[in-house]
């Protein structure tokens, strides 16, 4: 049944579906054959996951038909999927933090006995991991194993199960260069046991390096399916953007007294695990640090310390000469720093208040709005309507509520109002994650004209590319230490990248 | 997929519509679907009435005619109103931040205990007595949230059931004063606390009702002023909508949570001295309050977030409780009324969700709305364009 | 002298709390399936109130005559309002906390109507006390301890060794944590969400249902209106304060067991206090099982706060969060 490499194991034909009255696919053809990776290409946006989740049981398709090794299937769930032998590995885990590896194996898996133990649970795991050649501790809890550990204990439940099409969704997002060389290894030995795996992507180097064929989706449509041999990444990214990529952006070399400094930083995560060991840094006015690194190693907490909102361990943050560690929120805001959260959703924004009230969320309390306790209700109106305006963001209305908006438009909305509030510094927060080309460009200038304004930017971002584009000087942080802080000019793809993998700089020299 | 979701998903397949979500739901139309739900629920009930052989149009007049029917059944209306309109003020506030003050009525009955205490031990001119007696009940009804507010903000202990278990204590310490350390010793029939001997000033025209009924109104609209057109109110909506936007923000979100709390216990309690303060009602028993704080939850939850939704629910659900109370010496017990309560409840909780869904039809796909998941950001952005 | 005194207190103290929390445990068992599966069912009260109310009626007008029978009764009475609160919060993903208020209230509501006829009827129908007879009999420490209806021993021991094996031994058991834990993931490995929340608030309410049963069955034994007296609410309590454990509640439950104990025996017995008169400290004692609830509550939140550990006790995740496969 598997193995010639020219069948299709899955066939979707026409498949539809729309949320909210937008279509997010439109009757797309999709095959897949058996002993191939297939890599499914496209922009955010473009319909990959709507796709997959179809396929694996997870949304119902509104129109079309799904056909699974000659036979139409109808999923109604994930296990319907399952037991025709599709698993999928989803971009955000589907896993119980506090149970083990080997119980998380082992959820609604009909083959687990009635009665267990923890002992026969984890004998069984283990006897598993060996067949597959995939290892973690089994009897772990999820929250204690690194992102790449717990994407193995995923791809292990789905193989488990007899999956024998394989799905991966952005697998390699937040893993690092060692971590995504190792998965991509797993793939091909897989494929080349018989199974098919479809690998969802949007970074064409690891469509060329691992796909036997790949399909480009569009807005919701299909633009191409052809073998991965003769293709280029320029093409692809033609059939994906439907334009070629313009990219440049001039860097600058800035010498003068630095703005932000931070000498010695240790912080601790939400879970009292130290985050940030003894930080150095600096961010001179008007060039942008590009900060590189996988998530996770403490990006997050590094920009929260520098806002106020997470208490500093020990060491020392200036701005200006001026001590910023002591500063409440407020304060900081006052002096003129802008921070793009990185999760915009969960904390740079109120998606139930108005789009007005989220365009003056960092800064209501000041004179410009406030008076004692009032709040001038119509300058905020107008301060909105500008800032809407300015930022080309698209809502119905100021009085809409700002969960109506796209996330491109939220982001651009978040992205304007921080850069007008950064007199003196910015940190921006993986501020171009999930959007599309445009919206990601319309920020990146914003950050780029705050620069050309003198104003500091620190650029955190887990897309090396995006680093490589953007900053002026590069830092590279692994587990929360700066492995290393290079100048654009003698920035080195190569190098950053095992720095970032946690190799030293010494080893990553040699 | 259970037997019950797959028959309504059969059910909407064979027919050319289909349920859709909105991502996001407008005020209006949530209340509106709200206020559907009540009358709808309120119509089965009468269909259930109908079937066990009352006659619900009967009752139905009948309940009209008790309260419009003369200026004693408006009056009796009114009465019933104070102290659910401020309880449901003091739970619409909580709300704004998504608290669940479910004590209300212990708030209530402490703020009415502490204006007895105050009442019947104080000399003085009547405008001064009755002064100390709102400041002491105001201070009581805070210090009766006081707990489950600081366990809510600095623990994060969930408030439902710690400010319900208050309402028990506060209910035992009322019967405890009643018969009990105030206990009026020459009080014949229902044994009570003694009698406070001032009341408000009456309203023009009325018999019964005070000047308190005018207090409800002047705190929504104060309430109203305040969230419209203040710092503090959009502070709270901010906490409300998101608490981790608010920290970013600046907001000390733990404080204001705790002095949130205790406004809205502050507001129950004055209702307890308003309702101690009409004439007639001026000594306390264990049925000094009527469960007057569950009518004014379910009034908060049919108002949402509106204070002035507030004011027009709870005059709704006074006449409704009144005419029950009327309607007891018609043959319906007063135990129905809660049942219906808990239909109505259900109905609003129901008219919630209902706003969420539209129907469409199956093959239109129209290009308004906007629609849930990262992936289809894109999508939506061109649709707006 | 005082010894004695002493003494006597501590029997029939715990002689009562046994059986006068054994609704308290039905409950908080009844309440703690739902929540492991992550539905909070705020209706605890009413259920009591209904699962009571139909076992009166099962005996006093339908002539029944096994009190298991009425039990019986009682709890598909209370699974039916379970049923109907399970479509409304799962199916529908009505708000947990609005529609289990409406429940408390209902419940409340409909139980007093429908016993409004047969208030303070004394009923015949009871479960009777397992006691072998024999060298123990003269032990009234030994008796208090050990002699009660089987429902006591079901609900004490049977029902958390059950839950506590399924929860943890068995492949459903982990199943069902999952559920409440993180749906999502439950769900993407083909464990049905929606079925299981029903099944197990269905079920959670039965088990809330034989402990109003049970209290008009052997504890009262007769109806009165309200007779829930805050139980519900209570057992809701014990659930936190065990930290979703099953072993956990039964201190919980005795905890307050004998705070309703100490109450019930100081008015049985007339104590008094040098500075508070008989009838005042009754008074006083009524207010303590509630505030000892209460601060019982406050105890896991203080423990993880100032001693900052015990994750074990932390509520399932996905608590009161209703679950839709098509929405993140």
């Amino acid at each position: 049944m598997t193995g010639d490499g020219t069948r299709p194991s899955v066939e979707a034909l026409g498949i539809s579906k729309a949320f909210g009255g937008v279509a997010a696919l439109d009757a797309v053809d999709f095959e897949v054959r058996w002993s191939e990776v297939h890599a499914l290409v496209g922009e955010n946006g473009a319909g990959k996951t709507t796709l997959c989740n179809i396929l694996a049981g997870i949304y119902r398709a509104d129109a079309g038909q799904v056909i699974v090794d000659g036979t139409e299937r109808d999923f109604r769930s994930p296990a319907h999927a399952i037991d025709a032998g599709i698993g999928m590995v989803h971009q955000h885990f589907r896993l119980v933090e506090p149970m083990t590896v080997a119980e998380n194996i082992h959820l609604g898996w009909p083959e687990t006995p009635g009665v267990v133990s923890q002992r026969a649970l984890v004998d069984r795991t283990e006897q598993f991991m060996g067949e597959m050649g995939l290892h973690v501790d089994p009897t772990a809890r999820i929250w204690q194993l690194s992102v790449g550990e717990q994407q193995r204990v995923e791809i292990l439940r789905v193989l488990a199960r007899g999956a024998r099409v394989l799905i991966l969704d952005e697998p390699t997002a937040v893993l690092t260069a060692k971590e995504a060389d190792d998965l991509f290894r797993v793939i091909r030995e897989l494929a080349a046991s018989g199974l098919s795996v479809i690998f969802i992507t949007h970074k064409l180097r690891e469509v060329l390096a691992v796909s036997d064929r790949l399909t480009v989706l569009r807005h919701g449509v299909r633009e191409i399916t052809r073998p991965t041999e003769g293709a280029t990444a320029s093409e692809i990214a033609r059939l994906m953007t439907g334009e070629e990529r313009v990219l440049d952006v001039e860097h600058r070399t800035v010498t003068g007294a630095p703005a932000l400094e931070l000498s010695g930083v240790s912080a601790l995560n939400d879970r009292g695990i130290e985050a940030l060991h003894d930080v150095d840094l600096t961010v001179r006015s008007g060039e942008i640090l590009g900060i590189a690194g996988v998530s996770g190693n403490g990006q997050s907490e590094l920009a929260e310390v520098i806002c106020a909102l997470r208490p500093l361990r020990s060491g020392s943050i200036t701005l200006d000469g001026a001590d910023l560690a002591s500063l409440s929120v407020r304060a900081v805001t006052d002096i003129g720093v802008g921070h793009i959260p990185e999760d915009r959703i969960g904390m740079g924004m109120v998606l139930s208040a108005p789009v007005k009230d989220n365009a003056v969320l960092h800064n209501y309390w000041t004179e410009e709005f406030a008076q004692g306790l009032t709040l001038d209700r119509q300058g905020v109106i107008n301060f909105a309507k500008q800032l809407v305006e300015t930022a080309r963001v698209q809502t119905r209305s100021v009085f809409s509520t700002a969960g109506q908006m796209s996330g491109g438009n939220q982001q651009r909305l978040v992205a304007r109002r921080e850069a007008l509030a950064a007199d003196r510094l910015l940190v921006a927060a993986h501020p171009t994650r999930g959007l599309d080309v445009n919206a990601a460009q319309e920020v990146r200038s914003t950050l780029i004209d705050k620069r050309d304004s003198g104003c500091a930017v620190l650029l955190i971002s887990d897309d090396l590319d995006e680093v490589l584009l953007m900053g002026d000087r590069i830092a590279v942080m692994y587990e929360g230490r700066i492995m290393g802080v290079f100048d654009s000019a003698d920035a080195d793809r190569e190098h950053i990248g095992l720095l970032m993998g946690g190799h030293s700089a010494v080893e990553a020299a040699s | 997929m259970t037997p019950l979701g797959s028959i309504a998903s059969t059910v909407l397949r064979v027919t050319p519509w289909r349920l859709e979500r909105r991502l996001e739901v407008e005020a209006r139309r949530a209340a509106l679907t709200r206020i559907g739900g009540a009358v709808g629920a309120m119509v089965l009930v009468g269909i259930v009435l109908l079937l066990t052989g009352r006659n619900a149009f009967w009752i139905f007049w009948q309940g009209l005619d008790a309260i419009f029917g003369r200026q004693r059944g408006i009056e009796g209306a009114a009465l019933r109103a104070i102290p659910i309109l401020m309880t449901a003020l003091g739970v619409a506030l909580s709300l704004r931040m998504k608290v669940w003050n479910i004590g209300s009525d212990g708030q209530f009955l402490m703020g009415a205990l502490a204006a007895v205490g105050v009442g019947i031990h104080m000399d003085g001119p009547a405008w001064l007595v009755l002064i100390v007696m709102a400041a002491a009940a105001t201070l009581a009804g805070a210090a009766w949230i006081l707990v489950p507010a600081l366990a809510r903000a600095y623990w994060d202990v969930n408030e439902i059931i710690t400010t319900l278990l208050l309402n028990f204590v506060a209910l035992q310490l009322v019967t405890w004063s009643a018969l009990g350390f105030w206990r009026d010793k020459e009080a014949a029939v229902i044994q009570s606390t003694r009698e406070v001997a001032h009341t408000l000033p009456g309203l023009p025209g009325a018999n019964s009702v005070t000047i308190a009924l005018l207090v409800p109104l002047v705190i929504a609209a104060a309430l109203w002023w305040v969230f419209r057109s203040t710092t503090i109110g959009y502070e709270i909506d901010t906490i409300g909508g998101n608490p981790r936007a608010a920290g970013y923000a600046g907001i000390a979100v733990r404080r204001r949570i705790l002095i949130v709390m205790l406004f809205t216990g502050a507001i129950a309690g004055l209702g307890g001295m308003l309702q101690l303060s009409a004439p007639g009602a001026q000594a306390m028993n264990a049925g000094f309050s009527a469960q007057f704080g569950l009518s004014g939850f379910i009034v908060a939850a049919l108002a949402g977030a509106s204070f002035w939704g507030v004011i027009g629910g709870g005059l709704f659900i006074a006449s409704m409780f009144y005419a029950g109370i009327v309607l007891q010496t018609k043959g319906l017990s007063v135990y129905i009324i809660f049942a219906i309560y808990g239909v109505i409840l259900t109905g609003i909780a129901l008219g919630e969700i209902a706003a969420r869904y539209r129907v469409v039809r199956r093959e239109a796909v129209d290009g308004d709305g906007a629609q849930a998941g990262d992936d289809h950001d894109a999508a939506t952005e061109r649709a707006a364009t | 002298m005082i010894l004695a005194i002493i003494e006597n207190a501590f029997l029939s103290l715990i002689g009562s709390a046994i059986p006068a929390s054994a609704v308290v445990m039905l409950a908080a068992t009844g309440a703690m399936l739902g929540e492991r599966v992550g539905v909070l069912n705020l209706g605890q009260e009413g259920l009591i109130g209904i699962g009571a109310v139909f076992s009166v009626i099962a005996v006093l007008s339908w002539g029944v005559e096994s009190p298991w029978v009425a039990m019986l009764i009682g709890m598909i009475a209370a699974a039916v309002a379970g049923l109907i609160f399970a479509l409304c919060v799962v199916s529908f993903r009505a708000s947990q906390v609005l529609v289990g208020l409406a429940l408390a209230l209902g419940g409340i509501g409909l139980s007093n109507q429908l016993g409004v006829n047969r208030n303070g009827t004394p009923i015949q129908t009871l479960f009777r006390e397992i006691n072998p007879g024999g060298v123990l009999d003269d032990n009234d420490l030994v008796s208090a301890f050990l002699f009660h209806d089987p429902v006591v021993y079901i609900a004490y021991i049977g029902l958390p060794v059950v839950l506590w094996f399924v929860l943890f031994r068995t492949r459903h058991g982990m199943n069902m944590r999952a559920v409440g834990e993180n749906p999502a993931a439950a769900d993407a490995v083909g464990v049905s969400v929606t079925g299981w929340r029903i099944f197990y608030s269905v079920l959670g309410a039965a088990l809330t249902g034989a402990g109003g049963a049970y209290m008009v069955l052997s504890f009262t034994p007769t109806w009165s209106p309200d007779i829930a007296r805050g139980r519900g609410w209570v057992a809701l309590a014990v659930v936190i304060f065990a930290g979703w454990r099953p072993g956990w509640a039964v201190a919980g439950a005795l905890l307050y067991g004998s705070m309703i104990s100490l109450d019930t025996t100081a008015q049985a017995r007339g104590w008094g206090l040098p500075f508070m008169g008989a009838s005042d400290l009754s008074f006083f004692l009524s207010m303590l099982p509630y505030v000892v609830t209460l601060v019982a509550i406050l105890i896991p939140a203080g423990a993880v706060k100032l001693g900052r550990r015990v994750r074990s006790t932390a509520a399932p995740a996905a608590l009161a969060i209703p679950y839709s496969r098509e929405e993140r």
